[in-house]
């Protein structure tokens, strides 16, 4: 193959700052469909004050029940949840046609919950990812919250420390592994709009 | 996605900005201790910070960093003369010791000589070895830190190599490639198999034989803990976890028995930053074949241009992009080499990314939580006077751990051991 030479307007050269200007710019590309699932009661409190923020089309949603299998045995078909207005929708019908669910936890969630949306997820080829709030309060207007304290207060309880655990939420974290492809454990509920934001929900 | 005006505080580190004030609360790499490696040998031109600043080692062995420009005339003091415990300006004779303080003015009666001399002083800042590298703290003096204690800088010299290399591109970008695990197994996957400073492992079969990647992070006391999972022996997971402390520090996990490897990401100004690599073992000397393959470029080092910092493959010559070997599979960009590969794609993005138009998904949870931990730092900061995570020395004594666990470990809390300095003691690798 014969070596081409280097054009001033080459890839490389073009990553420079004068030929950055010339980039295109055109509107958003359309949004993803989004669902974020509180999968527990003070997680339902988050996701119902973080559905009156404006968002990029995302539904959120609050779990109520499973639903059981026709025969009333064997595993969970599907579950039942609530959208923000209180209004009943069913996990399978909210999962066709999302590109990605967010499953919001703190420790009081059970994992045969976990277990159920992972599953509904993993059928439908959704992918899945699941926030984890490990400590700190979640309800009480922690979304509009800021966490200069949190910093301030996990470093005065485990100084002197370079790994700190996370161990209230060992058992939800390992409920949620298994069903979602990334995992994030938060100190404080105070990222999970800043997360949600980033990923454009 | 960000909005301009956090992605315009990440990325701004010139003096008076919110990050750079957080930056300006520690230690940071400043030169390699190769750089000024005699005494009265010639000074060294620095920007760190978007500072232009002098580095010199004066006649008693003491180490300088301070403006680079003579307060006299503004004459670069590069040209100076490094002569008896000071640094000289070529213009008119005026000299400086360490400190910046003004020892000489020629030109001056000596009746007046000591009281206005007394009256001139540069800033500078404090330049401290530790290992193979300067550091600097480009704060308050009246506020700094503790020295830091990074394994890489404190095991035995003969454990630890370091090289740095000028990036074309802001620092945040660069760092988020030390963050971002997901693109291993694609940018680097050539490497894997052929680069001596990574091949061999068994970390590496479980590399190649589950390529469906499931990320977790954990917060920790000086940043995060970006754990990836894949499928090892039945009901049990491997787990390679990188830390990340602030500002700009990460660790790669090992591979084996190959020396540890990872990075620090300094900011030259909003368009440029240092990348300090380093590789380490904590408990063996590094040998001749692993020191001659850093020097050759190999691992997270690269080549140079000759008498420079500057990387050999770099955007003037398109990274001497290797079309063929692309093909072939060799490399997955077409670019050689694990330093290079990343930087030629940071480098691609622009001099400061766009963050407004990127489109993150959820496997940039740590990236997302790395942004958002540095924006809440510097907001702290500046709003409350709160020190940021990263500076207690404890912070800094880490590890990185690739690991195989039982399929329901949490692997922040099993591996809290392996995560810490153990000093004399080998890290947990596979």
């Amino acid at each position: 193959m014969q070596p081409r030479p280097t054009l001033s307007s080459s890839c490389a050269r073009a990553a420079t700052a004068a030929e950055a200007r010339f980039r295109i710019s055109y509107p958003d590309m359309a949004s993803r469909a989004s669902r974020v699932i509180a999968l527990d009661e003070p997680a339902a409190e988050l996701v119902r004050e973080l559905a009156g923020q404006p968002w990029h089309g995302g539904r959120f949603l609050v779990f109520d029940r499973l639903t059981p299998a026709g025969n009333g045995h064997g595993p969970a078909a599907d579950a039942v949840l609530q959208l923000a207005d209180g209004s009943p929708t069913l996990l399978s019908s909210e999962l066709d046609g999302a590109d990605v669910a967010v499953m919001i936890a703190t420790p009081a969630a059970r994992a045969e919950v976990a277990s159920v949306i992972g599953d509904a997820c993993a059928s439908r080829w959704v992918m899945s990812a699941g926030l984890v709030v490990a400590g700190g309060a979640v309800a009480g207007g922690a979304v509009a919250g800021h966490a200069a304290a949190g910093h301030a207060a996990a470093g005065d309880a485990v100084a002197g420390d370079a790994v700190a655990g996370n161990a209230p939420a060992e058992a939800v974290v390992a409920a949620l592994r298994p069903n979602a492809m990334v995992l994030v454990v938060l100190r404080s509920s105070d990222d999970v709009a800043g997360i949600l934001s980033a990923l454009r929900v | 996605m960000l909005s301009a005006e956090v992605n315009d505080l990440l990325t701004q580190t010139g003096p008076g900005t919110a990050m750079g004030e957080l930056f300006r609360q520690y230690w940071i790499p400043a030169l390699l201790a190769s750089e000024l490696a005699e005494n009265d040998g010639p000074p060294v031109r620095v920007k760190l910070l978007s500072e232009r600043l002098i580095a010199f080692r004066d006649s008693d062995g003491r180490y300088g960093l301070m403006d680079e420009f003579c307060a006299h005339r503004g004459v670069s003091l590069w040209f100076g003369r490094n002569e008896e415990s000071g640094l000289r300006c070529s213009y008119h004779g005026w000299k400086y010791d360490v400190t910046g303080q003004c020892l000489e003015i020629p030109s001056e009666p000596d009746e007046r000589h000591s009281s206005l001399c007394a009256k001139v002083r540069l800033r500078s800042y404090p330049l401290v070895r530790i290992g193979d590298v300067l550091w600097t703290h480009m704060g308050d003096p009246a506020q700094v830190p503790p020295l830091p204690e990074w394994e890489f800088a404190l095991v035995p010299p003969e454990q630890s190599y370091t090289s740095k290399r000028w990036q074309e591109c802001n620092w945040l970008q660069a760092l988020e490639g030390g963050i971002d695990s997901s693109h291993v197994s694609w940018l680097h996957s050539g490497g894997l198999r052929t680069d001596p400073l990574f091949k061999g492992s068994q970390g590496n079969k479980y590399n190649f034989a589950d390529m469906k990647v499931f990320f977790e992070v954990v917060e920790s006391e000086g940043g995060l803990l970006v754990g990836a999972r894949r499928n090892a022996e039945e009901g049990h997971y491997y787990w390679r976890v990188t830390p990340w402390v602030m500002p700009a520090f990460t660790m790669i996990p090992p591979r084996g028995d190959h020396p540890v490897h990872g990075h620090f990401w300094v900011p030259i100004d909003d368009e440029n930053c240092w990348v300090y690599s380093y590789d380490y073992h904590p408990v063996r000397p590094l040998s001749e074949t692993e020191l001659q393959a850093m020097r050759d470029g190999h691992g997270v080092h690269n080549q140079y241009v000759p008498g420079t910092f500057r990387p050999l493959q770099n955007k003037d010559n398109d990274y001497l992009m290797d079309r063929e070997a692309q093909r072939r599979g060799d490399t997955y960009s077409g670019i050689k080499g694990i330093a290079m590969q990343d930087a030629s794609l940071q480098e691609s993005m622009g001099p400061v990314v766009d963050r407004t138009k990127e489109r993150l998904v959820s496997t940039d949870s740590g990236i997302i939580m790395a942004r958002r931990k540095l924006w809440q730092a510097a907001e702290a900061l500046r709003d409350h006077g709160t020190k940021p995570p990263g500076i207690d020395p404890a912070h800094h004594r880490i590890r990185s751990v690739a690991i195989v666990l039982p399929a329901d470990a949490p692997f922040a809390d099993s591996c809290r051991e392996a995560l810490s300095v153990r000093p004399g003691q080998r890290h947990a690798s596979v």
